[in-house]
């Protein structure tokens, strides 16, 4: 045994783990898993593998706005709604608050008004989004047919409405496409310091996948990522020993027999440990960000800091190869029953202006041709009256037939408008848009085939959309 | 497109190359109907509406054509609509296509003539019905026997005299050299119990004189029950068990799942034989006959065996209990059954015929029928409903005569509290004068629905009147405790019921038989033609389908399950004895003889070695569905013998390093640090959620893997994170992933750290034998920080200004060291030394902590001497050098003083910290925790008599057995020479990092234990202990 042995582990990953390593990054020559083929042993892993076509995104950031933001209040503007206001109306609602249900239709209480060269009309309470109108696609007909939360989330998420189990879609581009970065997780999961939303850790579960495509989840506090620092006893040279000893009886053990990539891949998935240890402290560290971007975000403020500071993160993951960021809110911020007056406004001050500016950040640094980024709920909401009694405690129930979301970058179209809810925003009835339009969409920015890329569980070929129904929304992309 | 295949795959493609070479060739059956399945039937042929009137089922409709006029033109498929349709990508709608092979295929199929291998049938009925191509498919085909395989070149230095290795080599395989008797030994552990041996029963088998010592080896194995445990797991991954009910995000808890657990465990153990074990499964509660009066222990037994029909997810105990949340129920039962007996994704044919396989719609519902009377939708009792009870008649009574002595105390009580309510009330009516008193009396004795609006102002007026049991101990304090006895007494009056028991069975109600319907495109709210029970039509020769009869007259139950299971433990099914002979192949070598276990159909591989599935098929059969004899016969082929040459072959034959599931790694930590409780059976173990939010063990942990609670949602992070499934349906076959989020678990993960310590603390409390230690070569460690401490008591000696005496404590106490095992000492009383300090005893007994200095330089000193206690007349502390006598004095009483000075020291040089009492010794607790900064010309070093602090210390004499002792309880050999001196090395480069770094040896622990821990944590997470040969 050599000393230079025992510690390549400091030597910038020269020597040995550069071998190994190289092993475990090996493009295979492969395609993204597809259709048909019979199955290899269930071996996967994280190597980049091509796209099935040109991608035009490569990685994606989800602001999920869960709860079903008001999009008759927000972003789709109902003048025959406010016309008339305090009417009953005539069409069937399905409700999911029966004891409170009314057909008393309720105007928006906001203003609405034109932005941009597009001229897309946009509510007061979304000051900021008015200027990027022309960088985002506003689409107003998405259309999940089912008013309960979780029953969408899980539709948008995993590709069949309710069902629980079923990979996430981030999970899916991983399997697809593997990884760009050697140092980070892949998939991040940035959570609210307040809680996790509804359905929990589901959220970024890779369902039938191997667990290996699930999301890491990026914590609001210490420990920001489990497991990544060493306990203070072992920080510093005794882990670093310990790691070089570690690799030093793997080495001998794969020295035994011909042909170890798999134990190689496992001494190199340790220096990628050592690695990520750094580049994540490195991410996260947003002093490294000048004064002006700090602004941008909105980090001296109170309202904005938090969710700022988390765009800001996510912004810092995907420069470094992160493919897929999703920010969840605490429970249902969105979800405005009641007090709508007051609490959406709420909402909008604590989230619109780090959206608008992350999509105006990546769009600075010439990220955005190739970053693509969401905002949207699982729903929206009716144009009826929740009666809480009180004019000021009214709110709005659950909508799934017809909302609003918008995606900017990718290869997605700017500027533009898609799609139409009825007179009053109650069901979407042009260009619908399902949350299987939306995957296979976004998959095919991404160069996938969204029915092509599958996974053999149980004999059954899994897509993302399960065979359903789901078309490329072309209109949309560039 | 370029695609890369397998070996299996590739010989797929040859033989399709060289059956399509010449292009005249190619015919609609064998060529072309495969490619219409998967995509095209759907709207044209499979069901009664066909899109756009074109037909694509035989060729002559398609030239005949629909609305848009003739599909396809002879010979000219540039002129061919069908072929201009897929090529646009106009057909099949939707985002999916056909590939550039496939359409290739289509055009030179028609170039050639547009052929079929015979002529078309006259007549069509409805639906796609099963070619003779399909029906050749490999699976479907009767097992029979293959003869051996002569062989024409033999290894002769191999002993060849099983057959599984005369049909492996008859495929084309050399067998490698036989492994190792000790490679042998820890294979077998593993492939049979899951379970590393211990260096005692490893070296035995290897000083077996015996001939027949692999016989035994197999014999102990097969007859140990962690068997049941290990082959109980593998099967509980197909059966989809779990502990919770799954469906919503609640995923409630599934109480009792764990008895089915229990009797797979105890049936393998048994080695019922497969077929039974299999039919109790499906069909138990039809074995087990009516039930009245007490179960027996039969059918307690069998009714436990069809927890397999209630492994399924099943949301319509917590809030699903609809028409989809039921009928969920049911697709996810027949999927169940689906892949773990036939290996067929029989799920695909729910909403159309399947797009690959001959099964067509009606076959699913044929099978659902077999099902229906039993889950029945529309009669349906929710998960709680379903359980069955143990207790016995007399259980029952003796319940029903404890409860009514816990409700005649119950009586009691409450005629107590009626009582103190009354007093209390009465008290506190006394402070209101007439009319109010009466006023808020009949106000408060008035029912609260009843009370009127004056009497509601003037209880809300006066407050205090509203009495409630919860607030009474306010006004009666000795009221609380008294009730409380009662609660207690009634408690312990319950606790004397027998335990009742519960078992989660699929009981079929008698004489119920509901109709099944073929729902269209799987919706149940579009019902078609009704369906009878049957088996899958593929698997009978045309047009002798096995139906089972709807109804058995001898059974009080429709006795469907029971003639399914009959049928396919039978001959007559083809599928069976193959897909459990390729599981049990699958678990011995890494990889199925069929690649893909749950798929035996046309998308699944090719079997790799056919004649040797088959040969394994009817060997199971003949041998009476006896698994362990199959075990044995796998393991005393050379096949199962041979070393691993190549550590990543995937081959089905070869021998590979194969990576342990997430329970063996975890159960194999537990035996190797001593902690594992071997004991069998049982609730499972609770999970809990840590600080970060990972779902971990509650402990201790002890327990095997096979024990922890399954809940779907909540997935053990150690588990999940090496790929134990989660269980959303059933788990066909684990993946095997490498990544870097395990890497970090096995560094920082709590559950290692944890491990690691156990793991230390076991090799340091065992010995080697002193024989075996002398052939060890010497190694010189550097001394740990800590051993420059000394702890012990003595006096100073005003005059010459030194230490008078020195006498080292001689107990250590979990945490400190006293003068002997009692605290105070008879002689020397309350003299004890911990981290932060200490007590001194009488005048005549300080307490001294002594440093002695390594090495030539100066030092400074920083401490702070407290005396906490507002009591007594404090301390005084004292630091003298034995060279230049004393350095400082101080006083603490009730407050602190800061000790600082400096001076040189020569190599040995003692520096005392002696603390006394002044006149007594009561109250006298101090603390004076003290930082010497150490320079000479080369270095500085920090002593910190506070994290230095430690218990006797190891003597460094005893690494070199413990490290002997790590590698033979993890490794299950002895290090190397080079191994081991690499472990020395280890541990002196950790403790003389150690010297500089104090604050890496956690509190508690010496610096030796610490590196020994950090050693074992190394060997817990090395692809050695990962990994199995």
């Amino acid at each position: 045994m050599t000393i230079s042995r025992r510690n390549f582990l400091q030597q910038q990953g020269m020597g040995v783990g550069a071998i190994a390593l190289s092993c475990l990054m090996q493009q295979e020559q492969s395609q993204a898993n597809p259709k048909n083929v019979p199955k290899r042993p269930p071996v996967f892993d994280l190597k980049p593998k091509p796209p099935h076509h040109q991608p035009r995104a490569k990685a994606m950031i989800s602001l999920f706005q869960h709860g079903g933001p008001s999009h008759m209040d927000l972003t789709d503007p109902k003048p025959e709604l406010t016309k008339f206001d305090g009417t009953d109306y005539t069409e069937e609602v399905g409700f999911s608050f029966v004891n409170e249900a009314s057909k008393k239709l309720m105007g928006t209480r906001w203003k609405f008004s034109k932005h941009g060269q597009s001229g897309t009309e946009l509510s007061e309470l979304l000051p900021e989004t008015a200027s990027i109108v022309d960088d985002i696609c506003l689409i107003r007909s998405m259309h999940t047919g089912a008013n309960g939360h979780e029953v969408s989330i899980r539709y948008f998420h995993g590709g069949v409405p309710g069902v629980l189990g079923r990979a996430h879609l981030a999970s899916w581009l991983l399997y697809g496409l593997g990884s760009e970065t050697n140092n980070l997780p892949a998939y991040m999961v940035l959570t609210d310091p307040a809680g996790h939303p509804v359905d929990g850790a589901n959220n970024w579960s890779s369902g039938f996948l191997p667990a290996l495509y699930q999301g890491t989840v990026l914590r609001a506090k210490e420990p920001r990522i489990l497991n990544l620092d060493a306990p203070a006893h072992l920080a510093g040279a005794p882990q670093q020993q310990n790691l070089a000893f570690l690799q030093q009886l793997n080495r001998r053990h794969a020295d035994r027999f011909k042909n170890p990539s798999e134990l190689e891949a496992r001494i190199a998935s340790y220096e990628l440990a050592a690695r990520m240890q750094t580049a994540a402290t490195d991410a996260l560290d947003i002093s490294q960000e000048t004064k002006a971007t700090h602004a941008l975000y909105g980090l001296h403020d109170e309202a904005t800091r938090e969710y700022g500071t988390r765009c800001l993160i996510a912004r810092r993951l995907v420069e470094r190869g992160v493919r897929f960021v999703q920010l969840f809110l605490n429970g249902q911020p969105w979800d405005n029953h009641s007090n709508i007056g007051t609490a959406l406004p709420n909402v909008c001050r604590k989230t619109d202006k780090p959206a608008a500016a992350l999509v105006k950040d990546l769009k600075q640094r010439g990220m955005l041709d190739e970053v693509l980024v969401h905002w949207g709920g699982e729903i929206g909401r009716l144009p009826v009256t929740q009666n809480q009694g009180a004019a000021e405690k009214h709110g709005r129930d659950h909508n799934g037939q017809g909302f609003s979301i918008w995606m900017a970058g990718g290869g997605i179209k700017g500027g533009m408008t898609y799609g139409a809810t009825d007179d009053f925003g109650h069901r979407a009835v042009k260009d619908v848009v399902t949350p299987n339009d939306y995957q296979a969409t976004l998959m095919h920015l991404f160069g996938l085939q969204s029915n092509d890329l599958v996974f053999h569980q149980n004999g059954v070929q899994q897509t993302i959309t399960a065979d359903r129904p789901a078309r490329v929304v072309r209109e949309i992309l560039t | 497109m370029i695609r890369v295949f397998t070996v299996s795959a590739s010989m797929i493609l040859c033989c399709h190359l060289v059956s399509t070479a010449g292009a005249e060739r190619l015919t609609y059956e064998h060529d072309i109907r495969p490619i219409f399945r998967a995509h095209c039937f759907d709207c044209h042929g499979a069901s009664e509406e066909i899109e756009g009137e074109l037909d694509l089922r035989l060729v002559r409709l398609m030239i005949r054509g629909g609305d848009s006029g003739p599909a396809i033109v002879a010979s000219k498929p540039d002129e061919s609509l069908l072929v201009d349709r897929i090529r646009s990508g106009d057909m099949p709608p939707g985002p999916s296509h056909l590939s550039d092979q496939e359409i290739d295929t289509i055009e030179r199929w028609i170039a050639s003539g547009s052929k079929t291998a015979r002529p078309e049938p006259a007549k069509i009925g409805p639906g796609l019905g099963i070619t003779p191509e399909e029906r050749s498919f490999w699976s479907f085909q009767p097992i029979h026997r293959p003869a051996l395989p002569v062989l024409t070149k033999r290894d002769e230095s191999l002993e060849i005299e099983e057959p599984i290795d005369f049909f492996v080599i008859a495929n084309g395989h050399e067998i490698a050299t036989q492994a190792d008797r000790r490679t042998l030994v820890i294979r077998a552990y593993f492939d049979l119990i899951g379970l590393p041996p211990t260096p005692a029963e490893l070296q035995d088998w290897i000083e077996e004189p015996s001939d027949k010592w692999f016989d035994h080896l197999l014999d102990t194995l097969l007859a140990s029950p962690h068997y049941g445990e290990r082959w109980g797991r593998h099967w509980l991954d197909i059966a989809g068990y779990a502990d919770s009910e799954g469906y919503s995000a609640a995923d409630t808890e599934r109480p009792w799942s764990w008895k089915y657990r229990d009797w797979v465990i105890r049936a393998l153990n048994d080695d019922k034989p497969f077929d039974q074990f299999l039919t109790e499964q499906l069909a138990g509660d039809e074995l087990a006959g009516p039930i009245s009066g007490d179960l027996t222990a039969n059918q307690i037994g069998l009714l436990t065996a069809t927890g397999f029909l209630r492994m399924a997810a099943d949301g319509t105990g917590s809030g699903a209990n609809n028409s989809e949340g039921r009928n969920q129920v049911m697709i996810d039962t027949l999927q169940i059954v689906g892949t773990s007996l036939f290996g067929l994704s029989l799920q695909c044919a729910q909403c159309h015929d399947h797009r690959y396989d001959p099964i067509p719609q009606s076959d699913y519902y044929a099978m659902r029928a077999i099902f229906e009377p039993a889950i029945d939708w529309k009669a349906w009792k929710p998960p709680a409903q379903r359980l069955i009870s143990l207790y016995t008649a007399s259980d029952r009574q003796k319940a029903a005569e404890v409860e009514a002595e816990a409700q005649e105390l119950a009586k009691t009580k409450a005629q107590e509290l009626a009582e103190y309510m009354q007093q209390a009330l009465n008290q506190e009516l006394m402070k209101y004068d007439q009319p109010l008193r009466d006023q808020l009396k009949v106000a408060y004795q008035t029912a609260v629905a009843e009370r009127n609006d004056e009497q509601k102002q003037i209880l809300a007026k006066h407050p205090s009147v509203n009495i409630t049991s919860g607030n009474l101990y306010q006004y009666i304090p000795d009221s609380k405790p008294k009730l409380a006895e009662f609660d207690k007494q009634i408690q312990q009056i319950r606790s004397k019921k027998p335990i009742q028991e519960f078992i989660r069975a699929l009981v079929e109600p008698p004489s119920h038989q509901p109709e099944t319907r073929l729902f269209h495109r799987g919706d149940f709210q579009q019902p078609k033609q009704l369906i009878s029970p049957a088996a899958f039509t593929v698997t009978s020769e045309p047009g002798q389908q096995a139906v089972f009869a709807s109804d058995n007259e001898q059974l009080t139950t429709s006795g469907r399950r029971l003639a399914f299971a009959r049928w396919i433990t039978s001959r007559d099914n083809p599928l069976l004895a193959r897909v459990i002979a390729n599981r049990l192949w699958m678990h011995h070598f890494g990889t199925g003889i069929v690649a893909t276990p749950a798929d035996f159909g046309k998308l699944g591989a090719r079997p790799s070695n056919l004649p040797l599935l088959d040969w394994l098929a009817d060997e199971l059969m003949v041998q009476g569905w006896s698994l362990k004899t199959l075990h044995r016969t796998i393991m005393s082929s050379a096949t199962w013998r041979q070393q691993v040459l190549d550590a990543s072959q995937k081959d089905y034959a070869s021998r590979r390093l194969r990576r342990l599931e997430a329970e063996t790694i975890r159960d194999r930590m537990l035996v190797t640090t001593g902690r594992l409780d071997p004991k069998l059976f049982g609730r499972p173990i609770q999970l809990k959620e840590d600080d970060t939010g990972q779902i971990v063990v509650e402990k201790p942990q002890k327990r095997r893997s096979l024990y922890l609670q399954v809940r779907r949602s909540r997935p053990v992070a150690m588990m999940s994170s090496f790929d134990a499934p989660t269980m959303e349906t059933n788990c066909e076959i684990r993946s095997s992933s490498t990544v870097a989020t395990q890497s970090l678990m096995m560094l920082n993960g709590q559950f290692i750290l944890e491990r690691a310590i156990e793991f230390a603390n076991r090799v340091a409390a065992e010995e080697l034998d002193a024989e075996s230690l002398s052939t060890l070569p010497a190694f010189d460690f550097p001394k740990p920080l800590s051993d420059s401490w000394q702890y012990g008591f003595g006096s100073y000696a005003q005059d010459i200004e030194r230490t008078e005496s020195f006498t080292p404590l001689s107990h250590w106490n979990n945490n400190q060291w006293q003068a002997g095992p009692a605290l105070p000492d008879p002689k020397r009383g309350w003299v004890l030394l911990n981290a932060q300090g200490g007590h001194p005893g009488g005048p005549t007994h300080a307490v001294v902590r002594r440093w002695t200095a390594q090495a030539t330089g100066s030092i400074k000193i920083d401490g702070k001497l407290s005396h906490p206690s507002a009591a007594g007349d404090g301390v005084r502390g004292r630091i003298i050098s034995s060279s230049k006598g004393i350095l400082g004095e101080w006083m603490a009483k009730s407050n602190s003083t800061n000790t600082s000075v400096s001076t040189d020291v020569n190599m040995g040089d003692t520096i005392d910290f002696i603390t006394d009492c002044q006149s007594n010794h009561t109250s006298d607790s101090f603390s004076w925790p003290v930082t010497m900064t150490f320079s000479d010309n080369d270095q500085t070093m920090i002593y910190s008599s506070v994290d230095q602090f430690s218990g006797p210390s190891d003597p460094v004499a005893m690494i070199p057995s413990q490290i002997i002792r790590v590698w033979e309880l993890a490794y299950c050999r002895r290090p190397t020479e080079a191994e081991y001196r690499a472990g020395c090395q280890f541990i002196a480069q950790q403790l003389s990092t150690f010297r500089s770094n104090p604050t890496a040896i956690p509190q508690g622990r010496t610096a030796i234990q610490q590196a020994m821990t950090n050693l074992c944590q190394s060997v817990l997470s090395s692809n050695e202990f990962l990994y199995v040969e």
